[in-house]
């Protein structure tokens, strides 16, 4: 990284003294502005304006946003959409693009004439909780008719005690949080329900039965690591790698394959999964359009499936985006929603495809969709 | 008429679906940011009504800027900008930290300013600049006692003088207008 120009900093100090350090992580001042706001608006929540104590904690927090810990971290929340998530060490920060995903998946159901009066969601690798919970809230906000009873998996408890202290928080705030639909299970969503040994860690099928969960899900969300071994060094940012847990990130090592096939670890399973619980829509985040396409593929080998999109980051912009050459070149290509770097990919089938406003399935809609390409 | 490839189809009916339900109504129906615009009651009955942006005049950016996104990388900055396309007009914010947020604000600021564009002196910023103005000369005023007075308590309660660099009035005042050097936003008044 080039180093800052000693104008940039002067400028900053002239500001404000506690700037400069800030300018050095986010190397630019808008951006460091703007957290040295936040973080002095925190430390108000915290002590009296103008007091020693105030002093004391804005510097320590400066201090330590220095080091490369992330604001969200620093300040316990980040922002999900309309929710204010409350965020841990230990367990991954949310992102901007997953609620943009999940936020447009929830606006497209909204209108669906006939969704079931209690909708069965499930989100694998659930973190912080905030998929489903911004899911419900979005939902049920638009449509106080449909129940929407989610349930969050994860295989750490950290993540679990979040989740439920994050439901905890947001239930006295959000009218549309119903906490008795909104549950968070423990589970190892890679392990084989065939091979599973009682243990302290069941696999999701162990899990369910055992927590008397139903068996049949309307829909799958999930955010799984999906960041390849070398991906994880070349591609991540130090604020990621030093602070974020690897668990979230990267599947482990132990699953074997090429390095590209370990990123891609957890679709397989995920995807037998959709189709165990018989999930009629499915929403699946990536790491960008070459995963999308390999996850599509894998989607479409199972032929469980009426319909395949990939969807950008902002699902609900206008396409100025050009396809890159390998995969335009792709005969068997899938449609490519939004604005942004891929994101994710959606599946549906059967009653799903009228849930989301979609072209009512066909039989062999899909080789008539490489037909008519 | 030949039937229309699949592809464009699904995405007649999705620009359909978008145009119905992603925007126009989760913005324009929400009611006003209260924190933030509140307007006294005998000032509100002067003001014109507040224009209201439609999305399809609206291009929006994130700023995401390039590079990866999603799990590999954890961003703080949450800024908007739009350009209202008939005028070509410009506005980003990053007031809040909250996108969501973020992108009401905009839309609220992008409004003042097409307004003004429009309405020029009779535009409700413009009318509540003067109103501002009138209160703000008597406040600053009282403000100064204030400050002046509480300094000298602080002084007296101390006897020294810190070696933490005070922060000056000028300058604080500066954090709370922010953007420092960003003429198209500013805190909405
Ligand atoms: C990328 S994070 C996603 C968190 C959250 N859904 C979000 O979008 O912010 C992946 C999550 O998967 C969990 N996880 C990792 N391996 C798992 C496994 N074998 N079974 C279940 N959850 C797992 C991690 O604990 C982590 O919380």
């Amino acid at each position: 990284m080039p180093r800052l120009p000693y104008s940039l900093l002067w400028k900053a100090r002239a500001v404000d003294h506690l700037l400069p350090p800030l300018v050095k992580q986010c190397r630019d001042v808008h951006a460091a502005q703007n957290e040295l706001r936040w973080l002095r608006a925190h430390a108000d929540t915290l002590s009296r304006p103008n007091s020693k104590a105030h002093d004391g904690l804005l510097r320590k927090m400066v201090e330590q946003r220095s080091t490369g810990m992330p604001l969200q971290y620093i300040l316990g929340t980040e922002f999900f959409g309309d929710l204010e998530i409350k965020c841990r060490p230990g367990v991954l920060i949310p992102r901007q693009e997953t609620a943009a995903s999940v936020t447009y998946l929830a606006q497209l159901l909204q209108r669906a004439k006939n969704l079931p009066s209690q909708l069965h969601v499930m989100d694998l690798c659930t973190g912080t909780g905030c998929i489903p919970l911004l899911f419900q809230h979005e939902l049920h906000a638009a449509r106080r008719d449909i129940q929407v009873y989610c349930l969050g998996v994860d295989i750490s408890t950290k993540a679990l005690d979040l989740a439920k202290s994050n439901l905890r928080k947001l239930q006295k705030t959000e009218p549309a949080i119903v906490p008795n639909l909104m549950k968070f299970m423990r589970a190892d969503i890679l392990k084989e329900p065939d091979n599973d040994v009682p243990s302290v860690l069941p696999s999701l099928k162990a899990a369910l039965e055992l927590n008397r969960k139903p068996k049949q899900w309307d829909i799958l969300i999930s955010n799984p690591p999906y960041i390849s071994p070398s991906a994880y060094w070349k591609t991540t940012t130090r604020s990621v790698r030093g602070f974020e847990p690897k668990l979230a990130l990267v599947p482990k090592a132990e699953l074997g394959g090429t390095d590209t096939e370990q990123g891609d670890a957890f679709y397989p399973r995920l995807l037998a999964t959709a189709v165990e619980i018989d999930a009629k829509v499915v929403l699946f985040e990536v790491a960008d359009l070459d995963q999308a396409v390999r996850v599509a593929h894998l989607a479409r080998k199972t032929n469980a499936f009426d319909g395949i999109e990939i969807w950008r980051d902002q699902p609900d912009q206008d396409d100025l985006e050009q396809v890159p050459e390998n995969i335009s070149k792709d005969r068997s290509c899938f449609p490519i929603i939004g604005a942004g770097n891929g994101r994710s990919v959606l599946l549906y089938r059967g009653v799903g495809a009228s849930w989301l406003g979609m072209p009512a399935p066909m039989q062999g809609t899909l080789e008539q969709q490489q037909v008519s390409l | 008429m030949p039937p229309l490839p699949y592809l464009l189809r699904l995405r007649l009916a999705r620009y359909a679906r978008t145009s119905l339900c992603s925007n126009s109504c989760l913005y324009n129906a929400l009611p006003p940011v209260r924190t933030l615009f509140a307007t006294p009651p005998s000032l509100a009955k002067q003001l014109p009504p507040r224009r209201v942006v439609l999305d399809s005049e609206i291009e929006e950016n994130f700023l995401k800027g390039s590079g990866p996104g999603g799990q590999k990388i954890n961003k703080t900055s949450s800024a908007v900008q739009l350009k209202h396309l008939p005028t070509g007009i410009v506005v980003k914010c990053q007031e809040t930290r909250s996108r969501t947020q973020n992108r009401k604000l905009a839309r609220q600021i992008l409004g003042e300013r097409i307004e003004e564009l429009e309405l020029g002196e009779q535009s409700r910023t413009h009318i509540k600049a003067r109103e501002k103005s009138k209160k703000k000369s008597s406040a600053d005023k009282k403000k100064r006692r204030k400050y002046r007075a509480l300094e000298e308590d602080r002084k007296a309660m101390e006897g020294e003088v810190d070696d933490n660099e005070p922060i000056e009035e000028g300058e604080s005042q500066i954090m709370k207008g922010e953007h420092i050097g960003e003429g198209k936003i500013h805190a909405p008044g």
